[in-house]
């Protein structure tokens, strides 16, 4: 037995009272000086034994009723497999709801997030009267919708009707932790967390921690016990195809140029697919470009190329699709891409030659504008070549990108003039050479600014001859500027051959890309819902790899700096050093890496679903409203943000991000249109069920039920249900005891 | 003592009532004076009484010639004389008579009983003695049937105040012994003694050929016992304190002095003595004139 009420049963040293109370009425009589003692004597010896009798069972009673009332307000309660005479005490629920989008499988009549929304009202029906519940939305975050349990039932009913379905993907153990978390410390005898999900593997990524957390709570004593019952909803899908991958190839997104798309699609199901078309869709135009893909067979997946073209400068949505299956939410993948009409380059030459092509700038010249001459002219990349001699007079923020080839130095003043640059969203892009001041590189460059991503060390080679060399790495292309070359379609990297480069000494905070080796799996991060993204934008970034060379040393590096970013190659740009610039990656090198500092702010349009959007807007749409529209398909709320200050930018910040696709900006005055789009985790089309030992392992410490329609989860959980209070019988015992105490004490001080 | 309580204890309802039926002798008495009692002396008579059979040495002057004229048989006449008597009176005057629930205490009210009776004994003529006793006599006024009786007899009871236990029999066997001439014995008292005591001492001065009467005087509360909650109640006499409730042992106590009324009623039968219970809560007046009335009805002359 247990007690809800503990400190309550200190209520039973009143039993005292009565004690203290005969006590004390012993000293309170009625003196009566008497003249026929002798017959008073008699009679009382004659009753003496049955008085002190009947004085000790009043006595008696009187103490056990006092001490039944301390019992029941402790609330005493005693678990027992069957059901109570005294009804089922009441329990406070948790609700976990999985609302990710693998939810959104339709079984050809219901989605399985309209099954699980049954499943947690017949939930509901199960609580006992005085039962209270919270509900939460569980996906890769939790939301939620009832933070604290409620006795108001009809609210958490309506809260589950009107319950979204998002395109986040699934992590069940921030939910499933929250949700204990919140049944902590309550005073509930029956304490139950029920999570209603559909046995996606990936939710439970964490089944260990869930396991031992699980099991802990189950383990628990007297009221700190909880139960969970996990109610798995929807059948297991044999078939899912999905696009998995959708990015723009050539970097660089000009308007009027076609525009390579590639489209990844993934089999996830048991059978290969065959016939698969693709489109891609510009806008809200109708689908452009379509390939086929003849098959794909179980667990693999095909990438596609795709091309459009953008008509207009600025923003513009593209969607690959595919047809629908029973999984409609991963059959299009949207992407933001802004259109550019022209990039402007400043080239510095730091050693400009007899010969044009003895420039710094040369092969950079040509691989910006990688078009026959007559074409140059209406190329979008507009390269200007300059002297170092006069890199002082020229306003940089003319130019979206600067490359300093081969420069030796300049000015310590054109440093603060870079530093400005950066901060504004400009790109660098170095590539050292022979001339370069090393010391002014370290020194100004590194040291003082942090403008360069990595510090000049010796180097190493020898650029006269041609036997020895090193490589490019060959695979694991991690960094998003030379992701292509894990496509063996794209050419190869590793085929450059580099006679002398620098070493690239980074600083100790240089991350690898996304934490990732080659080989290592990628893995989604759980994103905390509605989480604004930090508003100081640092000058200074944390350095990161691009590529290395084959004996795994830096060959490239970047840093993002301000709104801007820094590139840093270790090798020039011509064939002094190397033979890289005559190789064909060279171009889409160059492009890649160009794209990568002039639109590095449109990093920021594409987002994973739940991610918060921010972007930092020109000074003059500060303190305006911007209206954005969520993606058509999910309804198409509109809500209204105030671009505002943060980190001393004007920022445009929105995390209602639930939903894939794109969101529209739009801006009265002066009148402006963004898009940004978010897509959905790839690992939320992997519908693999959890396997059946994992189901075990997760039943011993939970309750594992599958839900059908005609199943009765009320008439099963009340047969599970634990416990119940017992505070109703022992008061009610505590009133026997009193009108029999009443009776006694009347019937005993009769005249006798 | 003062007039006031002198008179106080003669109730002239009480007295009006009780000469009206007036103490008659139940039983033959011994006494002097021609009067209204009957005397069982047959030696000389005014009223013819009874025959009985001749004897050798019979007065023949008492010889009935006429019966022997009629029918040849010897009969002696035999004569009744009308004569007084002596009423004893013993009042209990021990600490038991003490109590009172109302305004008369048991004494008090014994007072006016033995006041009342002596009234109307001493305006019959008749003599009365007074002893008031508790263990011993405390107070006596030997017989005396002169008017001046009264006055020292009321005198006597209103100035007695109890102080002592009692001890009833032994006083009765004192007086047993000290009778010499057959008369009336009243006592009053609550008997709260040992009854068969008490018994053996009536019987004594039945056996001197007394008559008894016994007005057992009680107090209302003492025979309903209506007390409630807890009661200590403190003994007058020897018995010390009892704390109790008294009514849950009421039935007990009722039975018990109803055993011991019953005993003593019983014994006074037995003794062919009179047993008058007295209620001290009910009327003087309605008390000796329904006992007297009794007796008068009772009484064969």
């Amino acid at each position: 037995m247990s007690f809800l009420n503990p400190l309550l049963l200190w209520a039973g040293a009143a039993v005292a009272v009565p004690i203290i109370i005969h006590l004390l009425n012993r000293r309170k009589f009625q003196k009566v000086v008497w003249a026929a003692m002798r017959f008073v004597k008699v009679s009382m010896e004659q009753n003496r034994r049955r008085m002190e009798i009947e004085d000790m069972i009043l006595l008696a009673l009187r103490c056990l009723l006092l001490l039944l009332l301390a019992l029941a307000l402790a609330r005493p309660a005693m678990r027992s497999s069957t059901s109570d005479l005294f009804g089922q005490s009441k329990v406070t629920a948790v609700i976990v709801l999985d609302n990710s989008a693998s939810m959104g499988v339709s079984d050809g009549l219901q989605q399985r997030f309209d099954k699980g929304r049954k499943a947690a009202e017949q939930v509901l029906d199960t609580l006992p009267t005085g039962s209270a519940a919270a509900v939460f939305l569980a996906s890769d975050g939790v939301n939620a919708a009832i933070p604290e349990p409620t006795h108001d039932l009809n609210l958490a009913r309506k809260v589950i009707r009107d319950a979204p379905l998002s395109d986040r993907a699934t992590d069940l153990f921030a939910a499933i932790e929250k949700a204990h978390e919140t049944l902590r410390g309550r005073t509930s005898l029956g304490k139950e967390v029920y999570v209603i999900t559909d046995g996606q593997q990936s939710a439970w990524r964490q089944l260990g921690d869930i396991q031992k957390l699980l099991a802990k709570a189950k383990d628990a004593r007297g009221d700190q016990s909880v139960q969970t019952r996990v109610v798995l909803v929807g059948e297991p899908e044999e078939r899912n195809l999905g696009v998995t991958d959708l990015r723009v190839t050539g970097g660089l997104t000009p308007v009027n140029r076609p525009l390579r798309f590639e489209a990844r699609v993934t089999n996830h199901g048991k059978h290969e697919a065959t016939g698969v078309r693709v489109t891609l869709q510009v806008n809200a135009e109708p689908p452009g470009d379509d390939v086929v893909i003849p098959n794909i067979p179980a667990g693999e997946s095909r990438a596609v190329s795709l091309f459009a073209r953008l008509r207009t400068e600025g923003f513009h949505s593209i969607t690959a699709r595919i047809p629908d299956d029973r999984f409609a939410a991963d059959n299009r993948r949207t992407l933001s891409v802004r259109a550019l009409r022209e990039v402007r380059v400043l080239l510095v030459d730091g050693n400009p030659g007899a010969e044009p092509r003895d420039a710094e700038t040369f092969f950079l010249a040509h691989a910006l504008v990688p078009v026959v001459p007559e074409e140059a002219e209406g190329y979008f990349i507009k390269p200007a070549i300059i002297p170092v001699a006069d890199l002082a007079e020229q306003r940089l923020d003319d130019f979206d990108a600067v490359v300093l080839a081969n420069v030796p130095e300049f000015p310590a003043s054109l440093v603060t003039t870079f530093e400005q640059y950066l901060r504004r969203g400009g790109g660098l892009l170095i590539f050292p050479g022979a001339k370069v001041n090393v010391a002014f590189y370290n020194d100004q460059l590194h040291k003082r600014s942090n403008i360069l991503p990595a510090t000049l060390g010796e180097p190493r080679g020898d650029a006269t001859q041609e036997d020895q060399f090193i490589t490019l790495q060959s695979k694991g292309y991690d960094h998003p500027i030379v992701t292509i070359w894990n496509d063996p379609g794209s050419g190869q990297l590793n085929s450059a051959r580099f006679f002398r480069a620098f070493e690239l000494q980074l600083p100790p905070t240089t991350s690898e890309p996304a934490g990732k080796r080659e080989g290592e799996k990628s893995r989604s991060p759980a994103i905390p819902l509605s989480q604004a993204p930090t508003n100081p934008v640092p000058d200074a970034g944390v350095s990161k790899v691009i590529l290395r060379y084959s004996d795994h040393s830096p060959a490239a590096v970047e840093r993002p700096w301000g709104l801007g970013r820094v590139i840093l190659f270790s090798s020039t740009a011509t064939t002094t050093w190397n033979d890289l610039p005559v190789r064909p990656a060279f171009v889409p090198l160059l492009h890649r890496t160009l794209a990568s500092v002039v639109q590095r702010q449109d990093e920021g349009l594409n987002l994973r679903v739940g991610q918060g959007f921010a972007r930092r807007m020109a000074a003059e749409w500060l303190g305006k409203d911007a209206v954005i529209l969520s993606p058509a398909h999910s309804g198409g709320a509109r809500e209204l943000r105030k671009i505002e200050l943060a980190g001393g930018l004007p920022m445009l910040q929105y995390d209602i991000t639930d939903r894939a696709g794109v969101y529209e900006i739009s801006i009265a005055e002066p009148p402006a249109v963004l898009k940004f789009a978010t897509q959905p985790d790839p690992v939320e089309s992997d519908l693999t069920e959890v396997t059946p030992d994992e189901l075990r392992a997760l039943g011993e410490s939970a309750r594992v039920i599958r839900w059908n329609p005609t199943l009765s989860l009320r008439e099963m959980v009340e047969k599970e249900r634990l416990g119940s209070e017992y505070w109703l019988p022992v008061a009610l015992l505590a009133m026997l005891l009193a009108g029999l105490e009443t009776f006694l004490a009347q019937y005993f001080s009769r005249s006798k | 003592m003062d007039k006031a309580h002198i008179d106080a204890l003669l109730d002239p309802v009480a007295i009006s009532r009780a000469e009206s039926l007036g103490l008659h002798a139940r039983l033959l008495v011994e006494g002097y004076m021609a009067g209204e009692h009957k005397s069982p002396y047959r030696g000389f008579a005014i009223e013819f009484a009874q025959h009985r059979e001749y004897s050798h040495g019979d007065d023949l002057r008492h010889l009935d010639w006429k019966v022997l004229g009629r029918t040849d048989r010897y009969y002696i006449k035999q004569y009744e004389q009308e004569t007084n008597y002596v009423a004893h009176i013993l009042l209990d005057g021990s600490e038991s008579m003490k109590y009172g629930s109302g305004r008369l205490t048991k004494l008090g009210y014994g007072k006016m009983i033995a006041a009342c009776l002596s009234y109307v004994i001493l305006h019959q003529r008749d003599a009365v003695a007074l002893d008031i006793f508790d263990t011993v006599t405390r107070e006596y006024l030997p017989r005396s049937n002169s008017h001046s009786m009264i006055h020292k007899t009321m005198a006597t009871l209103a100035g007695f105040q109890p102080q002592h236990q009692t001890n009833i029999a032994e006083v009765l066997h004192d007086m047993a012994r000290q009778i010499r001439r057959k008369g009336i014995v009243i006592i009053i008292s609550d008997l709260f003694d040992d009854e068969q005591k008490i018994l053996d001492g009536i019987q004594h001065l039945r056996f001197g050929g007394n008559e008894v009467i016994v007005f057992h005087t009680l107090d209302p509360f003492e025979l309903e016992f209506p007390f409630t909650g807890l009661v200590e109640f403190e003994g007058l006499e020897a018995i010390p304190k009892l704390l109790t409730r008294p009514q849950e042992i009421r039935k007990s106590y009722l039975r018990e002095l109803e055993g011991f009324r019953t005993r003593v009623r019983e014994g006074c039968e037995k003794n062919h003595c009179h047993y008058v219970p007295v209620n001290t809560g009910h009327a003087l007046h309605e008390v000796l004139a329904g006992y007297l009335a009794f007796r008068l009805k009772t009484t064969t002359r």
